[in-house]
């Protein structure tokens, strides 16, 4: 709310300085969970819509069959998928590779060779033209019964549940968080009311309405809110910036690729306006509740 | 009138104030007073009992009504009750700007009105740093600002020398002839006997009535045991 002509100036009592720092980490808490939920929400988006456009190809050992073999077979199964349309890439991922991908289980020096490991062809599909997992899959077993088409369907559906249950989680907190900041605006509008009762008495006996008073209160709460969503929302972007960062270290070829869009931050930039106008809101509820009290 | 569970405050108290009187309201300390002050200013509702102001019984008048009532009434507490953030004008100003009055006309009047009681040189400064005496002056000028119809004023001399409480005095006769009803509670004799009003004398919680005034329009206090008829003058 706008301060108005022949709006008061209530004096600040010294604990509603902290008022904003409380709400400014509600605010925090509330970007990161809400970063967080919109990230899964797009990370969930994109698989259940396949677009994270990988597929694994397992091409399985023939018991006696010789390592040149295996690698023939695994080079005709990647032309073949080099030429299959909606695929932009495929690779057969070379066996150290395999093997540095086992080491956590199996422990470095681990005698692979004598393992009948299977060989894996990594397949990236064109953007928006994924090709049919059905067709695909027969086309595959078509030119090598011992192939195995691994859509992460399986995975992906776990994932999902897993990731559905943390938004949720998340959403919740954010809730949890928006009802806090409630309870901090009450707390401090009542500890303000305390602090101000004689103003309030004053103005109530001169004549002033109820929307009057509580206008005082409001524009109080009002800075505070959106002080205190300013404050968080500005913490909550330089952990995300300093998470990003932190992220771009990492070898990501194995994470998902997936990035806060325009409307995320818009959601997010719009919480210190959420905050001031909680604050404010309730802030009005409280000293009208208050006020209806008096004679 | 009691609060909470203790005893009648005001027991037997019919009166009515007709538009334009001036009254003086006496009584030992603790006879009631500022009980029946805090119900006329309407901080406090009778426990029984009827209260009519300006033509309306406050029991019955809707609650978002009170302000407009409360606004037609100024009144100088005995505490005074300043705003202490706020400065001597700003206080002044304070029944102006609740009833949504432009800031030409506040500054303008509290300027004039500052000026008449003697504080053209302290508006800016804030109640703690004034003396008793001005502190009860901005709480006058407060109470007056708005030309009320009803004017309550609960020891109004009380932390002035002798020659302000007249010069006060005089200011709130003018204000009665300007056709404001003025309730004054005193202990001062010099006053009442200078200045010739009626007089509501408040005594275990009895009221009685000296030089009673007849009229219509203005306040009525009428305890629920007592006649209709309003006391001859």
């Amino acid at each position: 709310m706008i301060r108005r002509r022949g709006d008061l100036v209530l004096s600040r009592e010294p604990s509603a300085r902290l008022v904003p720092w409380i709400i400014g980490l509600m605010t925090y808490l509330a970007c990161l969970m809400l970063a967080g939920a919109l990230l899964l929400s797009e990370l969930l988006d994109q698989w259940s819509t396949g677009l994270t456009g990988t597929v694994t190809v397992q091409v399985m050992p023939v018991e006696g069959e010789s390592a040149g073999t295996i690698d023939d077979r695994v080079d005709k199964l990647v032309r073949l998928l080099q030429r299959t349309r909606g695929v932009a890439e495929a690779r057969a991922i070379p066996v150290p590779e395999i093997a540095a991908l086992l080491e956590p289980w199996l422990g470095a020096g681990a005698p692979l060779e004598e393992l009948p490991l299977p060989r894996l062809i990594d397949v990236r599909f064109d953007e928006g033209g994924a090709p049919s997992m059905e067709v695909l899959r027969s086309t595959i077993s078509n030119a090598d019964p011992t192939a195995i088409l691994d859509d992460h369907g399986v995975w992906r559906e776990q994932l999902a549940g897993l990731i559905q249950a943390l938004g949720a989680v998340a959403a919740f907190i954010v809730v949890l968080v928006a009802v806090a900041t409630v309870g901090i605006v009450i707390f401090a509008t009542r500890s303000g009311m305390a602090a101000h009762q004689d103003v309030i008495e004053v103005l109530h006996l001169i004549g002033a309405r109820d929307v009057f008073i509580a206008r005082q209160f409001q524009n109080l709460a009002l800075w505070q809110g959106l002080r205190g969503g300013l404050i968080g929302i500005a913490l909550g972007a330089a952990t995300m910036w300093a998470l990003r960062h932190a992220a771009s270290q990492l070898d990501t070829s194995m994470l998902p690729q997936v990035s806060l869009l325009a409307w995320h931050w818009g959601v997010l930039a719009a919480l210190p306006l959420a905050t001031a106008l909680i604050s404010n809101w309730t802030a009005k509820r409280t000293v009208v509740r208050s006020l209806r009290k008096l004679v | 009138m009691r609060y909470g569970t203790g005893p009648e405050v005001l027991r037997e108290v019919t009166f009515s104030l007709a538009p334009g009187s001036f009254h003086f309201l006496t009584g030992r300390s603790g006879a009631g007073k500022s009980s029946l002050l805090k119900l006329m200013y309407l901080a406090h509702r009778p426990s029984r009992g009827l209260i009519t102001l300006f033509d309306e019984d406050i029991a019955t008048v809707p609650q978002n009504r009170l302000p407009l009532l409360r606004r037609r009434i100024g009144v100088v507490f005995q505490e005074f009750r300043l705003l202490n953030h706020l400065s001597a004008f700003d206080n002044v100003a304070l029944p102006l700007r609740v009833a949504g009055v432009r800031d030409s006309t506040v500054r303008k009047n509290v300027r004039e009105l500052l000026q008449w009681t003697g504080l053209a040189d302290h508006m800016d400064a804030r109640p703690p740093t004034l003396s008793g005496g001005q502190q009860q002056r901005v709480a006058i000028a407060r109470a007056i600002i708005a030309k009320p119809s009803l004017l309550l004023a609960d020891e109004p001399t009380g932390n002035v020398d002798e020659a302000m409480g007249v010069r006060l005095l005089y200011l709130f006769e003018e204000l009665n002839r300007m056709g404001t009803t003025v309730v004054i509670a005193t202990h001062s004799e010099a006053l009442i006997s200078r200045f010739r009003h009626t007089v509501l004398h408040l005594e275990d919680g009895i009221l009685t009535v000296r030089e009673s005034t007849v009229h219509r329009g203005g306040v009525s206090v009428r305890a629920p045991s007592q006649p209709t008829s309003e006391p001859e003058r």
